[in-house]
């Protein structure tokens, strides 16, 4: 019985590996399973994620209300309970200012580049069993959202739009190791390719072998034909340090991202930009570094050529 | 494994997926983010006969595979998760009883969900994937790890609650 039971459970374990290896295969041939497939969740998973980021965005009043279950009637409970509820209002009020501003922010930078965008909300985020690092937003196809759009943040560039469904669509960020952007140095104008890293640095590779990187460089996304996926003129990151080796023939640096894409709350999705871009009207402007003034008053010396002349003078 | 328990077991995993797609891979742990949904597998898994075990990474693969985020092909989990299933049924009379050797279920648990990501990162290899720098693969390994250790002590007890439930009066015996 035991060898009969071993048998079939051998024979199981070859079908499924048979199975899942010729779904891969499929996948790999181009055979529409997969993106079909993932949308539909993806359709199925953003009310869901729509609803539970409402949920938590205000997890103080959230855990308060729960807190706050039953208690009595008695008046110190319902100075507690009004008192409870204006935190609340005020966490409430928080979070709202708090994604209006950053969306201010968007919209500014989206403004003075002449773009015209779709703002999101983040909804979601990649797991960390697909190595991948996207986000979810809950603007769609429906909005005017497609494949291969730019996404910025408050202060540059995010990522680019992965895949959509009607009402939401996931965003490829750029700190994906898959994630490569063209980009232009706004002073030399040397153009290279910015490679996503999985953290928060990332590799610029320059194309020209004569051009040159310095520390502070700011790096413009170069743009693509039809602006897709990517629109020209966009801040992305700045040289954090400049990589010298002999083996590469071209230079490369380390870049650090204008966007904290561990913090982002809402986003725009740009649907068109003007022809040719803003050209360099987005670099950020530098922020005034604060400087030290020391004044040094000298202490009261004695004039040895007065003091001689009065003794004399004695 | 009765089709009751299947389609009972299949509805568990479709419901900790959700929750794993829309609550925790929200949240921004420290070093890297925690798969509930692996640590939930893995111990369903662990609690299966080999026939179980195989049949239920195979599905729980499956289920993975429909993430959106993912980048890699179809089926991949599902090979994953088979091979995982088998190699619990394979060394778990080792082991023996988890219900008096609670350590040992959560060790083995954590071990799964390391050696699930570790090959899922040989497999992306060999497919040509590119999962970023090596440095960074193992941080997300280690913190997934670690998180599953510290997590599965308060989860594998109400697994286990629910897949006795699950259980068939003649399966209980």
């Amino acid at each position: 019985m035991a060898a009969g039971g071993n048998n079939r459970s051998r024979l199981l374990l070859v079908i499924l590996l048979v199975t899942s290896l010729f779904l891969i295969t499929l996948d790999l041939r181009g055979v529409n399973i997969t993106s079909s497939s993932r949308s539909a969740t993806q359709s199925f998973l953003a009310p869901i994620q729509r609803g539970v980021s409402d949920l938590f965005s205000p997890v103080g009043g959230f855990f308060s209300d729960i807190k706050n279950f039953g208690t009595t009637k008695s008046e110190l409970k319902e100075l507690k309970e009004e008192n409870v509820k204006l935190r609340e209002k005020v966490i409430l009020n928080d979070d709202t200012l708090g994604q209006l501003k950053k969306l201010e922010s968007v919209l500014d930078l989206a403004g003075r580049g002449n773009y015209k965008v779709v703002s999101a909300r983040v909804i979601g985020k990649g797991s960390s069993t697909t190595f991948s690092q996207t986000i979810t937003i809950d603007a769609g196809s429906s909005d005017g959202v497609l494949k291969d759009m730019t996404v910025i943040g408050e202060l540059g560039l995010v990522g680019v739009v992965k895949s959509t469904t009607s009402s939401s669509a996931i965003v490829l960020l750029m700190s994906d190791p898959t994630f490569r952007v063209g980009v232009r140095i706004a002073r030399s104008q040397s153009i290279g390719v910015l490679l996503g890293g999985g953290d928060s640095e990332y590799t610029l590779q320059l194309l020209d072998p004569s051009g040159t990187i310095e520390k502070g460089d700011v790096l413009l996304s170069l743009g693509s034909d039809n602006n897709k996926p990517f629109v020209p003129g966009v801040p992305v990151g700045f040289v954090k340090s400049v990589k010298n080796s002999r083996l590469t023939l071209t230079q490369e640096a380390v870049v650090s991202s204008y966007s904290n894409l561990g913090s982002i709350g809402v986003v725009s999705v740009i649907i068109s930009s003007k022809n040719g871009g803003p050209k360099d009207a987005l670099i950020p402007t530098p922020r005034p570094t604060p400087t030290k003034t020391i004044y040094v008053t000298p202490p009261p010396t004695l004039d040895l050529s007065d003091a001689t002349a009065n003794e004399e003078n004695n | 494994m009765s089709w009751s328990r299947v389609g009972f077991s299949s509805a568990l995993l479709l419901f900790f997926f959700v929750v794993q797609e829309a609550a925790i891979s929200k949240i921004n742990f420290p070093i890297a983010g925690f798969s509930l949904y692996l640590c939930v597998v893995l111990g369903l898994m662990a609690l299966e006969d080999r026939f179980g075990a195989i049949s239920f990474g195979f599905i729980a693969g499956i289920v993975l595979d429909f993430s959106p985020s993912s980048d890699s092909p179809f089926g991949k989990w599902a090979l994953i998760l088979t091979i995982i299933g088998y190699l619990f049924s394979r060394n778990r009379e080792s082991i023996g009883d988890f219900t008096e050797r609670p350590m040992a279920f959560i060790l083995l648990v954590t071990a799964g969900a390391t050696i699930s990501l570790t090959i899922f990162l040989i497999t992306g290899l060999i497919l040509g994937e590119n999962n970023g720098s090596v440095l960074n693969n193992l941080k997300t390994i280690f913190g997934n790890g670690t998180w599953t250790l510290l997590f599965s002590s308060i989860l594998l007890p109400i697994i286990v609650k629910l897949r006795s439930l699950t259980l068939s009066s003649r399966e209980r015996i």
